[in-house]
């Protein structure tokens, strides 16, 4: 389908007819249409929308694209192809954001608090190190062989 | 299990043994008649087998014995039952004599405060 030249985003609108020309082309009520803020930017007299994502549209209604959860000739988003539901979501949080973040915090700083507590006041058995022969495996451990080791003798108790 | 941990870092620190550094006391100090720990399998006995670091203490030989016995009863699990308790029992003995050591360091770090308050 071809689109003519009257139908494609134009400058800004900033008289009160261009302004109702703009939204019947974009097929908004008057008192609907918003630009975005004329600060050089580009964005024209393209309509400025409620960024929420297409996640929060009715699910159970009988969409004309109900993948995409819109209807035809409705106006889009300047970032549509962000806002479907294979990308982001701006759905509301099942429970409040601070409540979260306290919820985080809190565990975080326990869990790193009781880690810290660990290492200063390690947890052994009671029992004496492991004793290991040959001079606790010198040569095994990457001794050098010509020096001497140093001499260890463990005895049975 | 944690009695010698409170001691430890809410009670006293000086009578509680310090695994990092055992043991502080001379080996014959209240044991005169202790014989040195004996190794039965020889140092390349326990490198050609490669049996990994940690496995070559004093119960090495029954390990030896435990390996090459599944090795040779291979694929079946069963058949080295008894060489299996007879390393075991060794580790035991050797774990009990750990505990030993260090039941000793503490007895030793007691005396010792109560020689220092005399």
């Amino acid at each position: 389908s071809e689109m003519s030249k009257d139908m494609m985003p134009g400058p800004y609108p900033r008289t009160p007819e261009e302004r109702a020309a703009a939204a019947k082309k974009y097929n908004m009520r008057v008192e609907d249409y918003q630009p975005y803020p004329d600060d050089g930017l580009g964005y024209g007299d393209y309509p400025m929308l409620p960024n929420k994502s297409q996640y929060e549209r009715d699910p159970w209604y009988q969409w004309d694209q109900p993948d995409m959860r819109h209807n035809w000739g409705e106006p889009m988003h300047w970032d549509f192809d962000m806002y479907i539901r294979n990308r982001v979501d701006t759905s509301p949080t099942v429970v409040p954001w601070h409540t979260m973040s306290k919820h985080f915090l809190l565990f975080l700083s326990i869990m790193l608090i009781m880690f810290g507590l660990g290492e200063i006041y390690p947890s052994y058995r009671p029992v004496g190190p492991k004793q290991y022969p040959f001079n606790d495996l010198y040569l095994e451990r990457g001794g050098d062989p010509n020096k001497k080791p140093p001499a260890v003798i463990h005895y049975e108790i | 299990m944690g009695a010698h941990l409170g001691r430890r870092y809410l009670w006293d620190a000086e009578a509680e043994p310090d695994p990092l550094h055992m043991p502080s006391f001379p080996a014959q100090l209240g044991l005169p008649a202790r014989q040195p720990r004996v190794m039965v399998a020889s140092a390349s006995q326990l490198s050609d087998a490669r049996v990994p670091l940690e496995q070559r203490d004093f119960c090495g030989h029954h390990l030896l014995r435990l390996l090459r016995c599944q090795r040779d009863n291979f694929p079946v699990p069963w058949g080295c039952h008894a060489l299996r308790h007879a390393w075991d029992s060794c580790q035991h003995e050797d774990y009990v004599m750990r505990m030993k050591e260090f039941e000793r360091e503490r007895r030793l770090r007691l005396r010792q405060q109560r020689l220092r308050r005399r």
